[in-house]
């Protein structure tokens, strides 16, 4: 077959992006561990507070030790269960200091949702029967917004909550 | 004899077409998703 000289560059120059991409796409699969943020975790949606992260009064910020923080959220149309405060009302903003590892640990009883914090890399999909986790320092002081980012329903745009990392 | 050896190297000509154009805008847009590969990893480690 006759490759005009010019093709061999391009050609050599596309398949091996291909082969850098694989071989990122590997590394970061096989020796990072890097997988989707609901890992065959399993939960049965129709019962979800027999798991013990997703109890109500485990909802919301838990401090497990110094700078490590676990947040537990049920994500429902069209909520954010973070709890409640010591009034009995819903939680909608949360507090973590700077510098904090915090693990994020959802789930939903009912459809697919989405976990945004905008401006951070959590973000990650809520899905019915899975639990999702996603590990984080927060690192950088400042008011986030804590959203969902999967079209759940009429009231999509209603679901969201506060995330403030303060110094 | 001239005009045989024009006539056979002529189809010669027609088998290198330029490519120098396409050559350049895929190796832009190549360059541009390499770049674009780069620029959302540096955005994943900032954040």
């Amino acid at each position: 077959m006759h490759l005009h000289k010019y093709e061999k560059i391009w050609l050599v120059f596309g398949i091996g992006s291909l082969v850098v991409f694989l071989l990122v796409l590997g590394f970061g699969a096989f020796w990072k561990g890097t997988h989707p943020q609901s890992h065959g975790q399993l939960i049965d949606p129709e019962n979800i507070e027999a798991n013990d992260a997703f109890k109500p009064e485990n909802l919301g910020v838990t401090k497990v030790d110094d700078d490590k923080y676990i947040v537990n959220v049920v994500a429902s149309a069209f909520n954010y269960d973070l709890g409640e405060d010591e009034n009995g009302d819903p939680v909608k903003h949360i507090r973590i200091p700077k510098g904090a590892t915090v693990l994020f640990q959802a789930t939903t009883p009912d459809v697919i949702h989405g976990l945004n914090i905008a401006g951070t890399n959590v973000n990650m999909m809520v899905e019915p029967g899975y639990v999702s986790k996603i590990e984080t320092e927060m690192n950088q002081a400042g008011e986030y917004t804590l959203v969902c980012n999967e079209y759940c329903g009429v009231g999509h745009h209603l679901m969201y909550a506060t995330v403030e990392v303060y110094e | 004899m001239s005009l045989a050896t024009q006539e056979r190297k002529q189809p010669n000509n027609e088998e290198q077409p330029n490519l120098k154009g396409t050559l350049i805008s895929v190796l832009i847009l190549g360059t541009l998703i390499v770049v674009s590969w780069f620029g959302v990893y540096a955005l994943f480690m900032m954040r």
